[in-house]
């Protein structure tokens, strides 16, 4: 079915720049298609729950139009494969409810700006910085092709391994859920880019609760990359642990946790040493978010936030130090994992984006839009969950650089201090300018050594004084998936990379009320 | 939007079509079309912006069947859902992935059978907001934009400002058949709007915002010019140590611990699994004996009240948590069903579930997805209506600061989460706006934005109550379908970290 994608992209490429060019005062117009083919199952306790498959499409316009300013408007629906005789009038309709909405808002804005002397002035006529016009066609990478893949097999796997961490004495509950994905996307633009994407997706959810001396523990973890079905059975993904194997590890985490005491929190600050799996998080909370340009230039204030590396043009840390000499971050689609890809949903192919680098703050992600305000080039960082969706900036794959240190020697050298391992949960502040992470584990360093474990403990720190405070990055990189990165308005769940080498750092170890 | 006249006609037509088909035991046919219509603003005096950045919307229609096939003495169900097509058609492709997906589920009892008919009466919906057009759309957003525009040029403060949020119309339309005997149709709209404002060199932060069933009675400028006038309010906001604090809880961080930890807590999927913070709960004290929580999804003034769930069961009210005691559950026909059935299930509740079958009404199985509740593309799972937490020996706000006498009120949170699983209770949020430091009772100053970190544990916040107020502010929490009406309740001994110093 995603051969769709390659037979239309021409007649769509014509008919959608015929009929675009055709409207009053149009300036620029692209479309989005996606079509995918989804199978899934899951069991529960060792019981089979369900399975299922599903193809769709959906497309979605944008239009720059107005006769004064220029202003947006877009479109997005899905359409089944039965609609693709007919995909050209669905679109065309598309087109002229995103070309009124954008005319009516260029209308609407040119009102305010005459209206309001002071407020008007910052209303500015759409533009987008130019970026290369793209023809391409990237091909998915996969061994074992979701497609080939029935959901009675996926079932079979999700029960066996729903069986057998049942079958591990204390374990109260689980629920395992796999799915595998094939995706087609094409992109075509009033400038003439016409690209064609393809993509696979699997992976394997794992949610267990364990009972033991300290009472009920609770964990949910995922393997997953961009890559087929290969990455459940062999454990072919930037893990490198396959469905059965990680689900018992996670299973066992949680029997020992369920066992462990609640961490209660440390007065001051305290030496923490962070693995990578927890440095997941971390880069996407403090490093990734606030280096979005939508943030940055405050789109998101009412939703997911803005950063606090930039007040205005005038007010901000480009250039200057946030970060100890030792951090270098980074955002690269080329990287493997759920944040790689060639092109963004606006035709810029996707750039390395140098964020920090020796504690300098150098680069945002951002879009051609964004790029154009903060009159830098596009670096492709535009993308949507599926097509339906306006794009948003986000992360490809966002990571600390790795150092050099032996992670061994990195705890060896303290005497006394904690080891926090795994991603759990962020809470963060609205400029991401201060968080708590928790983690999975954490353990107590005694003398160099990894001692007691704990449940519930966590990072707390203002993010500059965390990243100013690092002494040691090892040489241990090591990328994760992130499955459900949510931004925008409706909510895009969104699959990217993030990940790291071990750090270490000074900040408070939060732990539980104790109360 | 596909009509309510072809839902209806596709799912009266594929029930013949099934009906001829020897496999099948039963099955019940769901159909739905969706559509979410938004403005997003985006103002900033300081840098160059486009006002309203996305007027837009997405349209998504389609067939979800659920099918129990014959199987030598036994029975299997199947899933299986067609996106894009609503046709007699779509139903049997529908029905050929179910029969590819069967699985044999012990825990399914069947699909419900009738209910009572549905306390709403058809067309409780607004015509107007159901035929919402482009330009209509486009104004909305520029209207709320406006509100607070003018509020912030009346004061006249023009520097540093940034507004934000959007004006969202949700409309739905579904129709559901079923071998059991179930007809069910339905069509509902209603709009909000959600707006923020700063005034960024003071890091002032305010909020507003609107809920309507009526396009003609929505006023987003209403919005912008309440989320202006808190953000004129909340300037030069002054920074607190950590500690231990009495606190009044506003409407939406009341909401938002709801929505985030004591509703999935009451919700029947997550005691089955173990995992709910009131777990064995059930018949005791779970809070102060003032807090009485409900769900309503048939109230026909509330937004989302419908006809019916989508098992097609009318919909009606469950008493959550009655003077503090928990005597009820958030549940579908398939969670009710298996915990009845389920030897385990009296474990998990603390209760023997047999004698307490009206704790577990099937009010609440929708189908969620982005922000609506009628998604073809998956079973019914359980979602919140309309939460309404009504206090007994109610203060009044004023009076309540003056009880509290020194504290703080704790207008805006966000990222909150449960710190170590929902079981534990501790959760985590930082207060991001809207918030004010009480001294001697009275709002003495605002509270700097991002400054306070709460930590602490839900059962501590449930329990240690001061007082409560009879206000029912409505609250949509990001990413969620359900609307939570909420009073303030303030509390003490909760503990903040001091954060961003």
């Amino acid at each position: 079915m995603l051969d769709v994608v390659s037979n239309i992209k021409n007649l769509v490429e014509e008919s959608f720049n015929a009929s675009a060019r055709s409207l009053q005062g149009c300036h620029y117009a692209d479309i989005r298609i996606d079509v995918s083919d989804m199978r899934w199952a899951s069991a529960e306790d060792g019981k089979p729950k369900g399975a299922g498959r599903d193809e769709c499409g959906s497309f979605g316009i944008r239009v720059i139009a107005g006769n004064g300013k220029k202003a947006p408007g877009y479109y997005g629906r899905i359409f089944s494969l039965k609609d693709l005789n007919n995909i050209n009038s669905l679109i065309k309709e598309g087109l002229v409810h995103a070309h009124n909405r954008a005319f009516a808002n260029s209308i609407k804005k040119e009102r305010l700006t005459s209206t309001f002397e002071r407020f008007g002035k910052s209303l500015w006529g759409t533009e987008l910085s130019p970026t290369d016009v793209n023809r391409d066609t990237v091909p998915a990478v996969c061994k074992t092709d979701p497609r080939t893949i029935s959901p009675q097999d996926i079932l079979l796997l999700a029960e066996d391994t729903s069986k057998r961490v049942k079958g591990l004495s204390g374990i109260q509950f689980n629920d395992i859920t796999v799915y595998t994905q094939s995706m087609g996307e094409l992109f075509a633009s009033t400038d003439g880019a016409l690209i064609d994407q393809y993509f696979t997706y699997t992976q394997g959810n794992v949610y267990v609760v364990a009972a033991g001396k300290e009472g009920h523990q609770e964990l949910y973890e995922y393997i997953g990359d961009q890559r087929g079905w290969e990455v459940i059975s062999e454990g072919v993904n930037v893990q490198g642990v396959n469905l059965l194997d990680f689900s018992k590890r996670v299973a066992e985490d949680a029997l020992a946790l369920s066992d462990a005491k609640p961490f209660r929190s440390t007065e001051k600050e305290v030496v923490v040493v962070t693995d990578p799996y927890f440095n997941t998080l971390l880069s996407h909370e403090i490093i990734g978010h606030p280096m979005e340009a939508d943030r940055v230039l405050k789109y998101e204030t009412a939703y997911a936030g803005r950063s606090w590396l930039f007040r205005n043009f005038n007010e901000n840390y480009l250039g200057k130090q946030v970060a100890s000499p030792l951090i270098t971050t980074y955002s690269d689609p080329s990287l493997p994992g759920y944040g790689h890809y060639v092109y963004d949903h606006e035709g810029t192919k996707g750039k390395k984006v140098m964020h920090i680098e020796r504690g300098i703050l150098k680069e945002f992600m951002n879009s051609r839009q964004t790029a154009s305000l903060l009159g830098v080039a596009p670096n492709g960082s535009y993308t949507a969950t599926d097509a339906s969706f306006v794009p948003l900036i986000r992360m490809s794959t966002t990571v600390f650089a790795p150092g050099t240190s032996d992670p061994k020697m990195i705890i060896g050298d303290i005497s006394d201090g904690y080891y926090l391992w795994g991603m759990h949960t962020p809470s963060i502040s609205e400029s991401r300018e201060n968080f708590t992470i928790s983690a999975i584990k954490t353990y107590k360093i005694h003398r160099g050594e990894i001692k007691e474990l704990y449940r519930g403990g966590g990072v707390s720190a203002d993010s500059m004084s965390f990243l100013m405070s690092v002494d040691a990055v090892g040489n241990d990189f090591k990328i994760y998936p992130i499955a459900n990165c949510g931004k925008g308005q409706p909510m895009q769940t969104k699959r990217l990379g993030n990940g790291g080498p071990t750090l270490r750092g000074r900040a408070r170890v939060s732990g539980s009320s104790g109360k | 939007m596909i009509s309510l006249d072809i839902l209806k006609k596709i799912a009266a037509d594929g029930l013949e079509y099934i009906r001829t088909q020897h496999d099948i035991l039963d099955a019940e046919i769901f159909i739905s079309s969706l559509s979410h219509l938004l403005c997003r603003i985006n103002y900033t005096s300081h840098i160059p912006c486009n006002g309203i950045e996305e007027p837009k919307s997405t349209l998504s229609y389609g067939i979800g069947v659920q099918v129990v096939f014959k199987e030598g003495n036994g029975k299997r169900t199947g899933f299986g859902n067609y996106t894009g097509d609503i046709s007699v058609e779509g139903i049997k492709d529908s029905i050929e992935k179910a029969r590819l997906s069967v699985v044999e589920d012990p825990d399914f009892y069947g699909l419900p059978a009738p209910s009572e008919p549905p306390l709403l009466q058809p067309e409780y919906h607004d015509k107007q907001l159901m035929n919402i057009g482009d330009e209509e759309l486009v104004d909305l957003g520029w209207r709320g934009l406006t509100g607070s525009l003018n509020t912030l040029n009346d004061h006249d403060i023009s520097e540093s400002v940034i507004v934000g949020g959007d004006i969202s119309i949700i409309q739905e339309r579904m129709a559901l058949s079923s071998t059991k005997g179930i007809m069910a149709w339905d069509e509902a709209a209603y709009a909000s709007a959600s707006i923020t404002t700063m005034i960024e060199s003071d890091n002032a932060k305010g909020s507003g915002w609107e809920i309507g069933m009526k396009l003609g009675s929505l006023a987003p400028e209403k919005a912008g010019k309440d989320a202006a006038m808190s953000a004129i309010n909340s300037r030069h906001g002054r920074r607190l140590p950590s500690g231990s604090y009495k606190l009044i809880l506003g409407p939406q961080p009341v909401a938002d611990l709801l929505g985030n930890i004591v509703l999935p807590s009451l919700t029947l999927s997550v005691v089955d699994a173990a995992s709910s913070t009131f777990l064995k709960k059930y018949g005791r004290m779970v809070s102060d004996r003032r807090i009485s929580i409900r769900d309503n999804g048939s109230m026909r003034e509330l937004p989302m009240s419908r006809r019916y769930t989508c098992e097609g069961l009318a919909t009606g009210q469950t008493e959550l948590i009655s003077n503090g005691v928990l005597v009820g559950y958030l549940s579908n026909n398939y969670y009710r069903n298996k915990v009845l059935n389920d030897p385990s299930a009296r474990d998990k509740i603390g209760a023997d579930t047999a004698s307490i079958e009206k704790a577990f009404l099937p009010h609440n199985g929708f189908r969620p997805g982005e922000s609506m509740m009628r998604n073809f593309m998956g079973r019914p799972s359980i979602v919140p209506t309309n939460v309404v937490v009504d206090a007994s020996e109610a203060i009044d706000p004023d009076d309540l600061i003056k009880v509290v006498g020194n504290g703080i009120y704790i207008g805006r949170i966000w990222y909150t989460y449960p710190i170590n699983g929902l079981l534990a209770g501790d959760f985590t949020c930082t207060v991001i706006g809207d918030s004010y430091i009480i001294e001697d009772g009275k709002i003495a100053a605002p509270l700097k934005p991002n400054s306070i970190r709460i930590a602490d544990n839900i059962h501590n916040l449930l329990n240690q109550v001061i007082g409560i107020t009879a206000i029912h502010k409505p609250v949509i929490l990001w990413g969620s379908p359900e609307v939570i009406y909420s009073p303030e309740i303030a509390v003490y001994d909760i503990s903040l970290h001091s954060i961003g110093e």
